[in-house]
């Protein structure tokens, strides 16, 4: 527990490890995310170009992201 | 179950806890338990699968491509970083269950938001169920074998007869048939022996 208690103490600081490391947790968080709300906006009916222009990228970059893997994921398990 | 692992069996796993650890994306996967067979501390296994081609860096290549998906499982470690900027975790992750469902995130790639929460209660190192089928199997390899215990070699063979992991994709994608290489393992332990 002092672990994290230090830490969270240093990130509020400029100690630059906890700093990004926070930074990475939160790109991690945000990542989880959208391949959730991408996959949820395709079963609500969305086109790729609906999806692109709602999170402000391209849509060849949501669409190489997101549109082959669920079925890739299905065969091979961890 | 690991009471009748031998020290280098223990050893493998632990191993394959840290890989798991160290890439964000614990429990152990078959994967991760392929990586620690390839060291060059897991003994027979290792001089298999280098014969066979495999060594720890071309598996890390290919776990980094198979895997290589935008998101990482989120870690005990994200939740204490995301505290110190003020975001709890759980809270987020129990108001995405809400509406999703309590293992939405787990649906989505590679995410196993379910793993995740229950990770973070400090149960680390738990396998994914494919890697404990695995285990499993090593035990059933080690009887039908007549070992008394169980070593990093019946992991192998337990690796290889579960048959659909990442692993054993690892070992597909690199011309290597499984079929082979447990034979090859039967062959180097006969003259072992």
């Amino acid at each position: 527990m002092s672990e994290a208690t230090d830490l969270a103490s240093a990130a509020s600081g400029t100690d630059p490890r906890a700093g990004l490391r926070a930074t990475l947790a939160l790109r991690r968080l945000a990542d989880s995310l959208e391949a959730l709300q991408v996959d949820n906006a395709r079963r609500h009916g969305w086109s790729w170009q609906e999806i692109a222009d709602a999170l402000e990228v391209s849509k060849q970059a949501v669409h190489k992201k997101y549109a082959s893997r669920r079925p890739a994921a299905q065969t091979w398990e961890d | 179950m690991f009471e009748r692992f031998t020290n280098d069996a223990r050893e493998t796993v632990n191993r394959a806890r840290r890989e798991a650890e160290e890439s964000g994306a614990d429990p152990i996967g078959t994967h991760h338990l392929l990586l620690a067979l390839a060291s060059p501390d897991a003994g027979l296994a290792h001089e298999v699968l280098r014969g066979a081609g495999l060594d720890e860096r071309r598996i890390r290549a290919e776990i980094a491509r198979l895997v290589s998906t935008p998101t990482r499982a989120l870690g005990e470690e994200d939740a204490a970083a995301l505290r110190t900027i003020g975001i709890d975790l759980d809270s987020v992750l129990a108001r995405i269950g809400e509406s999703f469902g309590p293992d939405a995130l787990r649906t989505v790639g590679e995410v196993p938001a379910e793993e995740t929460l229950r990770r973070r209660s400090r149960r680390v190192g738990r396998f994914t169920p494919r890697a404990r089928k695995v285990v499993e199997l090593a035990l059933r390899e080690a009887i039908r074998l007549r070992d008394r215990q169980i070593g990093s070699e019946h992991l192998l063979l337990g690796l290889i007869r579960e048959g659909n992991g990442l692993a054993c994709r690892i070992l597909v994608d690199n011309g290597i048939e499984p079929g082979d290489l447990r034979n090859a393992l039967l062959a180097r332990r006969e003259r072992a022996a």
